[in-house]
């Protein structure tokens, strides 16, 4: 696996930076961004800026997103922050607060 | 629940990573690493901090100390610049490492850590019992540097006579000696 996994359990205070996917089940603090996917699954929870290609949150984020393609919040997810995206969803059930710029 | 975690090759991490499970790092890491369980560290991997766990195998490089509860594993490709101590050590052909060695329990991890280590400065006791020859025996081999045939013994002197021993343990004495100054 090329990717970077975050575990339950596991927490990070600081910058994280990738070229491949990341995956969050446990704790990020400081600075996330990646050039592939980044996923905050439920359980993870995330204080920080996130850039990235694509975010997809099930779990909990709190800062100001960035995405090239595209940001989903899923059901039961919740994110607290601005969102610069060209593509947002936010399902039935997720709880968002925050401004969004979709370029228009 | 304690699932495992990858640090992608692709991936830095700047700071501290710190919790429970099994981590595997394959990328980068500027900071201390300190998990209850299992540390694996792949070649093309470097950690620049101190990597706390249960059972570390590196195979990659490091610059900080290891401390295994159960055991550090260096591989062959390994590169590690700073004090090892965990109970069971294995070191493989090939691997390179400077610093202490203490074979024994790393001392408690969350509390008085500090202290505790440094108020047991016994390094490399075992090695130093192997490598080093009887002073009769070295002070026979040396090549007399003096003509004076009462030269003082060897041990008074800064530094040991250049006796002509294998290349392989004047190494081990030079760095015997580095670490001893640290």
């Amino acid at each position: 696996m090329a990717g970077t996994l975050i575990g339950p359990g596991l927490s990070i205070d600081g910058e994280v930076r990738s070229e491949d996917e990341v995956v969050v089940q446990g704790t990020v603090r400081g600075t996330l961004t990646s050039r592939d996917a980044i996923s905050v699954a439920a359980g993870g929870v995330v204080e920080a800026d996130i850039e990235a290609a694509a975010l997809s949150v099930a779990g909990s984020v709190t800062g100001n997103v960035t995405a090239n393609e595209r940001v989903d919040i899923q059901a039961g997810g919740r994110l607290i922050g601005d969102v610069k995206a060209s593509r947002l969803t936010i399902a039935d059930g997720a709880s968002f607060k925050g401004n969004v710029d979709m370029e228009v | 629940m304690a699932e495992g975690s990858v640090i992608g090759q692709g991936t830095v991490v700047r700071g501290n990573v710190r919790g429970e499970g099994s981590l595997e790092i394959y990328g980068r890491v500027d900071g201390d690493v300190e998990v209850t369980g299992d540390v694996t560290l792949g070649d093309q991997a470097s950690v620049r901090g101190d990597v706390t766990g249960a059972r570390i195998t590196i195979a990659g490089t490091v610059v900080g100390e290891l401390r295994g509860s159960e055991a550090v594993i260096l591989e062959r490709s390994a590169q590690v610049t700073g004090d090892i101590t965990a109970p069971r050590v294995g070191v493989e052909e090939g691997a390179r490492a400077r610093g202490a060695l203490r074979t024994e329990e790393p001392a408690s991890q969350s509390t008085g850590r500090g202290e505790q280590r440094r108020a047991a400065p016994r390094p490399l006791e075992m090695p130093r019992r192997v490598a080093e020859p009887p002073v009769s025996a070295r002070a026979a081999e040396a090549p007399a540097p003096r003509p004076a045939a009462a030269a003082p013994p060897p041990v008074s002197q800064k530094r040991p006579p250049p006796a002509p021993v294998v290349p392989a343990f004047r190494g081990l004495q030079a760095r015997k000696k580095k670490v001893r100054g640290r």
